[in-house]
């Protein structure tokens, strides 16, 4: 690969309306996390300052009831925005999962392994984005309804015995711990420390990426540009 | 010459002693006066209110108590003529219970405690029905509190308190607490146990050891100890677990609403779950949670109330929560594993591409 053969141009890869969105879902996933942490860890030092940050115990539930009420609302926004506007549904479209992105995974795999000859040829998001995405939406789903009933305490204790309950708050936190550290693992590689996009991926901010990032994490969608003259 | 002198000093010396001898035999005087009324056994005064005042008072009054070697006018020091014609104040114990005394007191000012108390915050406000030290202690036959006959051991100072809060002690006395007092069971709190002793606030003051906030730090003294529970077969990880819950974390970061121990326990009226009159009887545990939780159905007394989901006897909580810790950490390992092996694969690649 030459320098000269570099392609300077860039291409559009999250509009606005994505951006938004992503900042807002990253936003709201904080103060829940901040929120829902410092209850969770209550006991230790950090926990405990962190709900005195909060403006207390009682501030803190208002803080992240709030939180989630916004978190919920961008679903529900976001759902309509894929089902029903063109930009959402050529994105659905490409977030798809099908056998291929299993195929390609496990390609990946033996191709990090030495055990395959090629890496895989990503569309517009390959398995990475794809997983990461709907493990987000599964999961924001579950965490939501198990909110809700921890929030609507007196509701569910006309219905549910209190062993319900308990469960509940169990999985509403170690859920929520999985889903954030997944998240920032992913994240601090993949947009960050990941060779090609060092120190961090742009596109979050600006929406766009290198036609040369492009040609060599996701050629499938780089070829399809390039058909399209987009390029 | 030198004899009138040797005379001198001597009655110098005898006059300066008389003023210490004096004191004495006047006092012994004046108990033996005291008594020629008082220890008439039909001595006694109807109040305006029809009230009869008891003032009958023996030489033997005394006797047995920590005032044993004091006289009448070392506390009734107003009397200064006999018959008294005035109704002697009321005595002022801090005339000789205070840090520094002469008289052979106790070195202790715990007692200043109660100027500031709900007791004492009454009196001074003119609350003549408010209690002062004797009101308690007893007036004549003052015992050492560690005295089981005293009137404020741990086995009668219910009683004595129940003299004014007489609706708290019948609930005290057939609740856990006070049928363990009952029994002798030494650990066993009595009022003061929970209450303090001289420092006594009402419950909606912050200094109170029973103030909202403060209530399972006080329970726990006792209900956190393994040595104390250990005794009675009582767990003792019932503290722990109201500090994890919801309830806890509340109540630590300063809610005052929430429940603590008493909310669902009781107060004074704390009885065994077992026990059908128990607010925690399972019977009873949807009407317990529905003062706060209008509703709570009969379904959400099963099971256990406090739980630690790190410990095993908790069940469904335990196996769920150590699922997702074991699925965290399965998760975490497994993305470390893959990132690093993306690194390893992705410079494999760009070696190709070169």
């Amino acid at each position: 690969m030459s320098v000269e053969s570099r392609e300077s141009a860039s291409v559009v890869r999250m509009s606005l309306m994505f951006r938004i969105q992503h900042i807002l879902l990253m936003g709201t996933l904080l103060v829940l996390a901040l929120t829902g942490f410092a209850l969770m860890y209550h006991d230790n030092w950090l926990g405990s300052a962190l709900i005195r940050l909060e403006g207390g115990v009682l501030f803190r539930g208002f803080i992240h009831c709030t939180a989630a009420v916004l978190l919920m609302a961008q679903m529900v926004f976001h759902a309509f925005y894929m089902l029903f506007t063109r930009e959402g549904k050529r994105e659905l479209k490409d977030f798809l999962l099908g056998k291929q992105d299993f195929a390609d995974f496990s390609q990946a795999i033996r191709f990090n392994l030495g055990t395959a000859s090629e890496y895989p040829r990503f569309g517009k998001y390959g398995y990475k984005e794809k997983f990461q995405y709907w493990g987000a939406t599964v999961g924001t789903l579950l965490i939501s309804v198990t909110g809700v009933i921890l929030w609507a305490e007196n509701i569910s204790m006309k219905i549910l015995p209190k062993i319900f309950l308990d469960i509940t708050l169990i999985i509403h936190g170690y859920q929520g711990l999985l889903a954030f550290v997944i998240l920032l693992f992913w994240h601090v590689y993949n947009e960050h420390l990941h060779p090609s996009v060092f120190p961090m991926n742009r596109a979050w901010l600006t929406g766009k990426v290198d036609a040369e990032w492009l040609r060599q994490e996701h050629p499938l969608e780089y070829e399809k540009l390039k058909q399209e003259e987009v390029l | 010459m030198k004899r009138k002198i040797l005379l001198a000093v001597i009655v110098s010396i005898l006059g300066a002693g008389a003023p210490w001898l004096l004191p004495r035999a006047e006092a012994r005087v004046s108990l033996e006066k005291c008594t020629l009324c008082h220890s008439k056994s039909e001595f006694r005064k109807i109040l305006v209110d029809g009230k009869i005042r008891e003032l009958f008072v023996t030489a033997d009054s005394l006797k047995g108590s920590v005032h044993e070697k004091k006289n009448c006018v070392d506390c009734h020091f107003d009397i200064s003529e006999i018959p008294h014609r005035e109704r002697p104040r009321r005595v002022n114990c801090t005339h000789c219970h205070y840090k520094g005394n002469a008289e052979g007191a106790p070195q202790s000012d715990a007692y200043l405690a109660y100027f500031d108390s709900v007791h004492g915050k009454a009196i001074a406000r003119g609350n003549v029905k408010a209690p002062l030290c004797q009101d308690c202690h007893g007036s004549h036959a003052i015992l050492k509190a560690k005295n089981e006959e005293s009137a404020v051991s741990q086995k009668k100072v219910a009683e004595t308190c129940g003299h004014c809060h007489i609706e708290i002690y019948a609930q005290y006395k057939t609740s856990i607490h006070g049928v363990a007092v009952a029994k002798g069971i030494r650990e066993a709190p009595s009022c003061t146990g929970c209450h303090g002793e001289h420092k006594i606030y009402g419950h909606l003051d912050p200094k109170s050891t029973v103030y909202a906030t403060h209530v399972a730090e006080q329970c726990s003294t006792c209900h956190a100890s393994v040595s104390i529970m250990g005794k009675f077969g009582i767990e003792t990880e019932q503290v722990a677990t109201y500090k994890n819950s919801f309830h806890g974390v509340a109540s630590q970061f300063g809610s005052r609403t929430v429940a603590n121990c008493a909310s669902c326990h009781g107060t004074h009226d704390i009885r065994p779950a077992e026990d059908p009159l128990s607010s925690v009887n399972p019977k009873n545990v949807p009407k317990t949670c529905g003062k706060c939780h209008p509703g709570a159905n009969p379904n959400f007394a099963v099971g256990k109330m406090h739980i630690d989901a790190k410990k095993k006897e908790a069940g469904v909580v335990y196996y769920v929560a150590s699922f997702f810790k074991y699925l965290t950490i399965g998760t975490m390992l497994a993305l470390i594993a893959h990132i690093l092996l993306d690194m390893y694969g992705r410079s494999k690649r760009l070696r190709g591409e070169k």
